[in-house]
């Protein structure tokens, strides 16, 4: 049977009494294949595993117990080993990386953030903002919405003043929380966001971090709705070990 | 799910499993001598999961939303403007990704094999999971 891999830990004997439900319709018991000081956290792969709710949770919430105790470096959702032995032969041969990125990883979390525009407030704030589009967006009206190549061309205008927007609010957001993170990754811009950014932070740096985050929420609250998710494993920061 | 527990004493209530897909499936570690299970199928059905995992979780904020409404108390006309806000916010939001997912989910079905429509069932169940999630319970208790 082969082994589904949720991520690597220090080894220690807090391990042995760690009870937890991993993938699968009758959750597999997650445990640890160990070598060199570090662990594997595993367990048996369920027949045709795909990307579901129930085995996306468990595999979040494995991580997140993690990350509570000593710090995981996450695998993304799906990753499968041949056996045991395979996984056992993967820590031997790259014990040093995995055991270096541990030591730099532990005791941090990640925080996601993403901002999206709430669009009806955007656009009033853009038609305040821009005294030439104000009066066109006037005179369109009292014209009764102007001809469709009037209103087409109008839009155009808009959709060219909101992508310039766009870089000004995402740092409006991102660059107060940098100053709180000790790195900084960038996501691909998901449904429509400004910006998806994580940030990896000490766990003691959490309360300040989500306190700037509330600052921040409450000063662009009019027009973007800003989205906060952690404390979360690493995701963003991990790399594999090189050949 | 704990993430969201954590941040809503601070921030608002938006987390769910959806906002951190992005980093389940396409971050994190990947090891080149492990397979990604079925890494074909799991790339194809990236869009699908997004599209599946989203609209429950509009029925979800639909239903505590609603859940949190007092129309009785506040003269029926208006909610107080903080919570109608929010609520439009997050209708506009998760709605237009559950309508525009509906089509794709659609052409979807026409493409799939018969009998492989198992995680369809169990996406019907979310309120099973939720009440046995302690993190939501939890949460809406902050809540209110």
């Amino acid at each position: 049977m082969s082994t589904y891999v949720y991520g690597i830990v220090h080894d220690d004997e807090s391990l042995d009494g760690l009870e937890l439900s991993g993938v699968g319709r009758e959750p597999a018991p997650v445990r640890f294949v160990r070598a060199r000081g570090i662990a594997a956290v595993v367990s048996d792969a369920p027949e045709g595993l795909r990307a579901k709710r129930r085995d996306l949770t468990a595999h979040q919430e494995v991580l997140q117990e993690l990350t509570r105790r000593r710090g995981v470096l996450p695998m993304r959702f799906g990753v499968v080993s041949q056996d045991d032995d395979a996984v056992t032969e993967q820590l031997r041969d790259k014990g040093d990386h995995y055991s270096a990125l541990l030591s730099r990883l532990e005791g941090r979390v990640e925080f996601n953030v993403k901002a999206v525009y709430v669009e009806e407030e955007v656009l009033k704030a853009l038609l305040r903002d821009d005294r030439a589009l104000r009066e066109r967006n006037e005179s369109l009206r009292r014209s009764g919405g102007g001809t469709p190549a009037e209103r087409m061309a109008f839009g155009e205008r808009v959709a060219r003043a909101l992508e310039e927007r766009k870089g000004r609010d995402a740092a409006t957001v991102v660059r107060p929380l940098t100053e709180h993170a000790e790195r900084v990754a960038t996501g691909p811009l998901v449904d429509d966001c400004l910006t998806n950014t994580s940030f990896l932070l000490p766990w003691k740096g959490r309360e300040e971090f989500l306190r700037r985050a509330a600052t921040v929420q409450r000063e662009t609250d009019a027009y973007m709705d800003v989205r906060v998710n952690g404390p979360m494993p690493p995701y963003s920061f991990v790399e594999p070990p090189r050949n | 799910m704990t993430v969201i527990q954590e941040t809503t004493a601070i921030c608002r209530p938006s987390g769910t499993l959806y906002e951190v897909l992005d980093l389940i499936l396409d971050k994190g570690l990947v090891i080149d001598v492990f397979a990604r299970v079925s890494l074909v199928g799991i790339e194809i059905l990236t869009i699908d999961v997004r599209v599946v995992v989203a609209s429950v979780d509009t029925y979800l904020r639909f239903a505590e939303a609603c859940n949190r409404l007092d129309l009785g108390t506040s003269g029926g006309s208006g909610l107080p403007d903080l919570l109608s806000g929010g609520v439009e916010k997050g209708a506009k939001n998760k709605s237009k990704g559950a309508l525009s997912g509906a089509v794709e989910a659609v052409s979807d079905t026409l493409s799939k094999k018969k009998g492989d429509d198992e995680d369809g069932d169990e996406e019907k169940k979310p309120a099973r999971r939720s009440s046995k999630s302690s993190g939501r319970t939890t949460r809406k208790a902050k809540e209110e």
